[in-house]
């Protein structure tokens, strides 16, 4: 990942996972270990009645639940104001009161990250206040197969992900979790991937090759999704690019689960980030830090990776 | 929101990115209308800068002019009106390496 400056934003770390899939042990373990520092906690459930509060109040600078609906589609609102309400209280702080802030967002089992990182980017407030670091998404090995099988969401989240995480990694043989890894590799090529075992999280080497599952199509597209990297010309400017890019994600922007690259502009080197539809606010990296060079990674379906080099060089010549 | 530079706005459009100053900013308006004819003509539009701030206004071949915040507003436009979105992986602009004038 690439360092990025202290820009006076609070830090949100979206964590998502499948429902049993084990977000609060893990949660409960890196903030025994301090991974979060002083994190406010916001927990997610779908249902009414919160049980995992208990667990988690004994370790964090703060707690909120937020019950009662999901916050990637009934309960956005209740998610939007409650983050509101963190960036109101850190701002009525004094300045030098005031330090590097945190929040880790526990999500539903049933949240789809990238809508929730949809609702912060077009919330006028929350998007001066709020930078997303990171998006964990925690896998159950033991459920894994039939999760991905036959549901669309399970997938969805694995997608959205810059880290997975899976866990109960004990439970199964290593056979199997080369498969679950195969298979999330298949789904999401640019996160990394880690094991836990009750929330110690640990890296995944030696084991064993395997294809991944089997993934029958749900709905829409089934073609596996690929990672295509794109060396941007110098005869690519970012206006060009940027008419581009809006356009092929309007039109295409369902099946391109992510785009990440970095783009020379006229203000300095730019950070793109987008999954799905919407496209991260870029950041203008520091000049020093990055090598001179406009690469942008496209990980979608149902395209060939050579008809957006031809597209883009269409624009370019015109 | 300012007038005449529509700053400070609703968080900008990720494409508002990459000009930090007026000129660099008109510039890039400027520039980006060229490109968006070059998409847009084929299909019976054209986009201008609207003169007054961000944005664009688009017309159709009819004559009817939709003023429009940014450029994602102006796809959901040309979509809304042709009844399909531009699709720049079209065949037309991927198929052959010397396109038709």
């Amino acid at each position: 990942m690439t360092t990025q400056p202290d820009d006076g934003r609070l830090r949100l770390t979206i964590l998502g996972g499948y429902l049993g899939s084990g977000k609060t042990t893990w949660l409960r373990h890196q903030l025994f270990e301090g991974v979060f520092g002083e994190a406010h906690i916001l927990v997610n459930e779908a249902a009414e009645t919160p049980v995992d509060d208990t667990l988690l109040a004994a370790q964090s600078a703060g707690l909120t639940i937020l019950a009662g609906g999901c916050a990637c589609c009934t309960g956005k609102a209740d998610l939007v104001a409650a983050l509101r309400a963190l960036c109101d209280a850190r701002s009525r702080l004094r300045p030098e009161d005031r330090k590097p802030g945190q929040i880790v967002l526990e999500t539903s089992g049933l949240a789809d990250p990238a809508a929730i990182l949809n609702a912060i980017g077009e919330d006028g407030i929350l998007v001066h206040h709020i930078r997303v670091a990171e998006i964990i998404v925690l896998v159950d090995v033991l459920n894994a197969a039939d999760q991905l099988r036959t549901e669309h969401l399970g997938r969805a989240q694995i997608e959205a992900a810059d880290r997975i995480i899976l866990t109960k990694a004990d439970t199964v043989p290593d056979t199997t979790l080369a498969t679950v890894v195969a298979t999330a590799r298949r789904l999401n090529p640019a996160a990394g991937i880690m094991a836990a075992v009750k929330g110690q999280t640990f890296p995944l080497d030696g084991l064993p090759d395997a294809s991944p599952f089997d993934l029958p199509v749900i709905s829409g597209s089934s073609d596996p999704i690929l990672p295509t990297k794109i060396d941007i010309g110098e005869d690519v400017d970012w206006a060009t690019f940027s008419v581009w890019l809006s356009a092929l994600l309007h039109a295409r922007g369902d099946d391109l689960v992510r785009v990440k690259g970095i783009f020379e502009t006229p203000a300095g080197p730019l950070l793109l980030q987008a999954v799905r539809k919407s496209v991260q606010p870029p950041e203008i990296l520091p000049p020093e830090a990055t090598p001179r060079q406009n690469q942008i990674v496209f990980i979608g379906r149902g395209y060939l990776g050579a008809d957006l080099r031809r597209s883009l060089d269409y624009f370019t010549r015109l | 929101m300012c007038n005449a530079c529509g700053f400070p706005t609703r968080p900008g459009h990720w494409t508002d990115a990459g000009a930090d100053n007026a000129g660099d900013r008109l510039r890039l308006q400027l520039r980006r209308a060229q490109i968006l004819n070059k998409i847009l003509n084929g299909f019976g539009f054209s986009a201008r800068p609207p003169g007054h701030g961000p944005g664009f206004a688009l017309s159709s071949f009819t004559g009817r002019t939709a003023l429009l915040p940014d450029l994602e507003a102006v796809w959901d436009e040309a979509a809304r009106q042709l009844g399909h979105p531009l699709d720049p992986l079209d065949p037309r602009f991927t198929g052959s390496p010397e396109p038709a004038p």
